[in-house]
C-alpha cells in the first residue's frame, strides 16, 4: 500500500469570530496517487477543506501533513503551493491582461529559471491541453472550456504531486464537463498524480474510486 | 521570442492596463522631477556660473562685509589691500539686481574703468566706458533682449546713459548684465565712497607653497587688516554667497513640494491598483508567490513609474530652463547648463520616489490571505 501524501487531523475552520463553523474536526488521509472527490451541500465546507489541503488557508486548531510532515511548520507555505501544489477553480482565476501563455507562464515566474524555459514549457502543455492555436488569445477571447484547460495547464505548470479542483465543471456545459473531467482523469493515469476534486455533481462524484461526503463541516462517508 | 513572459513585462502589462492613470500619474511624477531638474539644476548653475565669473576674470578673493546683499565697505580699504605683498590687482565693485524696463531686469555692476576685470570681456561694437561719464557696456544677450546697440542711451534708476560698447561675456551673468563706472554706479545707488566688495587677484603662487595655502595666507592677511572684513576664496565665495544660498533653498524647497505631489500620485495609483487586484494577488499567492514576490511586482511597477515620470521630468525640466535662459526676465542668470550628475541623481530620486511611494501598498498586497483574496468580489 502507498504512503498518505495528505492527511488531515482533527481539522476545526470557523469564521466570523466563531460565529460560523466550516470545519468541526476532519480527519482525512490521501494516499499518493489516488483520484478523491469531495461533495456535499453549499456551505457544508468542502471547499474550506480543499483550502486547507492546499495550503491556501490554515486551520483554527489541528493540523495538515504532506508525506509526513507538517504544512506551515517544516514545510513552507508558499514553497509548498508552488512546487507541490496545482489549484483548478470553478471561476478559472486567469489573469485578464495576459495572454494563455502568459497566464501558465506566471505560475512558474515565481520559482525563477530561464524565461525560454517558462515558454516552451508553458507551450508545452496548452498544446496538451488542445490549444496550441489559442495560447496567444486573452482569456476573453477563448470560451469557458478553454479558459478551464489554461487554468489546468497552469495547475500542472510546476510539476506538482497533487492536483486540488474547486467546483472545475461549475461553470462548465455538458460537454465541456465531460472534456475537462476526461483530462484530469488522464492526468492523473499518465503522470501519477494525486487528484482531488471538490464537485458538486453526483456524476462526477460517484465516478471516482473513492468518494468523500462531507455535510456541516464532518465527515460522512 | 513572442509571448515570452518576464518579471518586468508583467509590471509593464499592469501598469498598461489602466493607461489613463498611469499617465496621470506619470504627470505627477514628471512634474516633481521637472521642478527638479529645473529649479535645482537652476540654482546649481547660478553657482557655477559665480565661479566661472570669478575664473574668467583671475579673481582668486573676493572681500566683502559680513554678507553680499548688505555689505558695504569703505572704498579706502582698496589700498591696503593692494598694499598686501601676495596682491597683484584689487577691483571694486557695486553691484545690484535692477529693473531696466517692466519686464526686463538685470545684474548692474560699477566697476572703476581701470579694473582688471574688464579685460576679461571681449567687445563685439564699441569700446569700454570712461571713468566720470555716464556711460555703460552690455552683454550681449541684454542688448538683444533690450535692442540696443552701441550708441543708444538706456535708462537705469532714472539717470540717462550712453551705450558705448556691446560685450560678449564668457558667464550668464555677465552677458546679461550692464557695467557701468564705479562712481557712476555709487551714485545712482546712493553709496559713494562705498563698494560691495573687492575682487582681488593674487601674484603667482610662491615656488614651494601650495595655491590653496598661499590663498588662506593671504585671507588671513586681508582679515587682519580691518575688523568685520571677510576674504574668500573664489570657489567658496561662488557656492556660498547669499544669492546662491537663496537660489538653493528655493529650488530644494519647491520642487521637495512638487515631488511629494508626485509620490502622493504613486501612492495613491499604487494603492488602488492593489485594491483593485486583490483577487489577482490572491491567485498569484494561490500559484505559490512569496509575499516578498508579490512586493517585488508591486515595487517593480511603483519603480517603473518613478524611471519613466524621472526620464520625461528630465526632458521637461531641461525644456522649462531652456526657456528661462532665452526670456529677457531671466536670461542674465539661468544658463542651461545642467550637469550629468544632476540628471543622475533626478533621475534616482524619481525611482527612490517610486519606491517610497510603493511600499506601503506593495507591504499590504503581500500581506493579503490567499483564500481571502480569491473570495474578493
Amino acid at each position: 500500500m502507498s504512503s498518505p501524501i495528505l492527511e488531515g487531523r482533527a481539522l476545526v475552520k470557523s469564521y466570523d469570530d466563531g460565529r460560523v463553523a466550516a470545519l468541526r474536526g476532519v480527519d482525512i488521509t490521501i494516499e499518493a496517487g489516488e483520484y478523491v472527490t469531495i461533495s456535499g451541500p453549499s456551505g457544508s465546507g468542502k471547499s474550506t477543506l480543499l483550502h486547507m489541503l492546499g495550503g491556501l488557508d490554515v486551520p483554527n486548531s489541528g493540523e495538515v501533513l504532506f508525506r509526513g510532515s507538517l504544512l506551515g511548520k517544516a514545510v513552507d507555505l508558499d514553497t509548498y503551493r508552488s512546487c507541490q501544489v496545482g489549484f483548478i477553480f470553478q471561476a478559472f482565476h486567469l489573469l485578464p491582461t495576459l495572454r494563455a501563455v502568459e497566464n501558465v507562464q506566471v505560475a512558474m515566474l515565481a520559482k525563477g529559471g530561464r524565461a525560454n524555459h517558462r515558454l516552451e514549457r508553458a507551450s508545452a502543455l496548452l498544446e496538451e491541453m488542445g490549444l496550441k492555436d489559442r495560447m496567444k488569445h486573452f482569456p476573453n477571447e477563448l470560451s469557458a472550456g478553454e479558459r478551464q484547460r489554461v487554468a489546468i495547464a497552469r495547475a500542472l505548470a510546476n510539476e506538482p504531486a497533487i492536483l486540488l479542483a474547486d467546483e472545475p465543471t461549475g461553470n462548465l456545459d455538458s460537454v465541456n464537463t465531460a472534456n475537462i473531467m476526461e483530462i484530469l482523469r488522464g492526468i492523473r493515469e499518465h503522470r501519477g498524480m494525486t487528484l482531488v476534486i471538490v464537485t458538486h455533481e453526483n456524476e462526477i462524484a460517484l465516478n471516482a474510486p473513492r468518494h468523500i461526503r462531507i455535510r456541516d463541516g464532518r465527515i460522512d462517508a | 521570442m513572442a509571448s515570452q513572459l518576464s518579471f518586468t513585462g508583467f509590471a509593464w502589462k499592469n501598469l498598461r492596463r489602466r493607461r489613463l492613470r498611469t499617465l496621470l500619474t506619470l504627470c505627477g511624477i514628471t512634474m516633481g522631477i521637472g521642478a527638479f531638474v529645473a529649479l535645482v539644476g537652476f540654482s546649481r548653475s547660478f553657482e557655477h556660473e559665480w565661479l566661472r565669473l570669478y575664473q574668467s576674470a583671475g579673481t582668486d578673493i573676493a572681500v566683502l562685509q559680513s554678507s553680499l546683499f548688505n555689505s558695504s565697505l569703505d572704498e579706502s580699504l582698496g589700498a591696503k589691500i593692494k598694499a598686501l605683498p601676495e596682491v597683484a590687482a584689487v577691483a571694486p565693485l557695486v553691484f545690484n539686481l535692477i529693473d531696466l524696463t517692466p519686464d526686463v531686469n538685470a545684474l548692474v555692476y560699477g566697476w572703476p574703468a581701470d579694473s582688471y576685470e574688464l579685460d576679461s570681456l571681449k567687445f563685439t561694437s564699441g569700446r569700454p566706458f570712461r571713468a566720470g561719464r555716464p556711460d555703460v557696456v552690455l552683454g550681449d544677450l541684454l542688448a538683444q533682449n533690450l535692442n540696443k546697440k552701441t550708441g543708444d542711451t538706456i535708462t537705469i534708476l532714472g539717470e540717462t546713459f550712453t551705450i558705448t560698447g556691446i560685450f560678449h561675456g564668457g558667464t550668464a551673468l555677465e552677458t546679461g548684465a550692464v557695467i557701468m563706472p564705479l562712481d557712476q554706479m555709487q551714485n545712482i545707488s546712493s553709496r559713494e565712497g562705498k563698494v560691495t566688495a573687492f575682487h582681488v587677484r593674487l601674484r603667482p603662487t610662491p615656488a614651494g607653497e601650495s595655491y590653496d595655502d598661499y590663498i588662506k595666507r593671504a585671507q588671513d592677511e586681508i582679515d587682519a587688516l580691518e575688523p568685520g572684513i571677510r576674504a574668500e576664496a573664489a570657489a567658496e565665495r561662488a557656492g556660498n554667497n547669499q544669492i546662491v544660498d537663496m537660489a538653493h533653498a528655493i529650488a530644494w524647497g519647491t520642487s521637495s513640494i512638487a515631488l511629494f505631489i508626485g509620490i502622493v500620485g504613486i501612492a495613491n495609483t499604487m494603492a488602488m491598483s492593489v485594491f483593485e487586484r486583490t483577487r489577482e494577488i490572491g491567485i498569484l499567492r494561490a500559484l505559490g508567490w512569496k509575499g516578498r514576490h508579490v512586493i517585488l511586482l508591486i515595487l517593480t511597477e511603483a519603480a517603473g513609474l518613478g524611471f519613466a515620470g524621472g526620464l520625461l521630468g528630465i526632458v521637461v525640466g531641461w525644456g522649462a530652463l531652456r526657456i528661462l535662459s532665452v526670456m529677457p526676465q531671466t536670461a542674465s542668470v539661468v544658463s542651461t547648463s545642467v550637469s550629468p550628475v544632476h540628471l543622475f541623481e533626478s533621475l534616482l530620486i524619481a525611482i527612490g520616489s517610486g519606491l517610497v511611494a510603493g511600499a506601503y501598498p506593495a507591504w499590504r498586497g503581500a500581506r493579503l490571505s490567499p483564500v481571502e483574496a480569491l473570495r474578493y468580489e
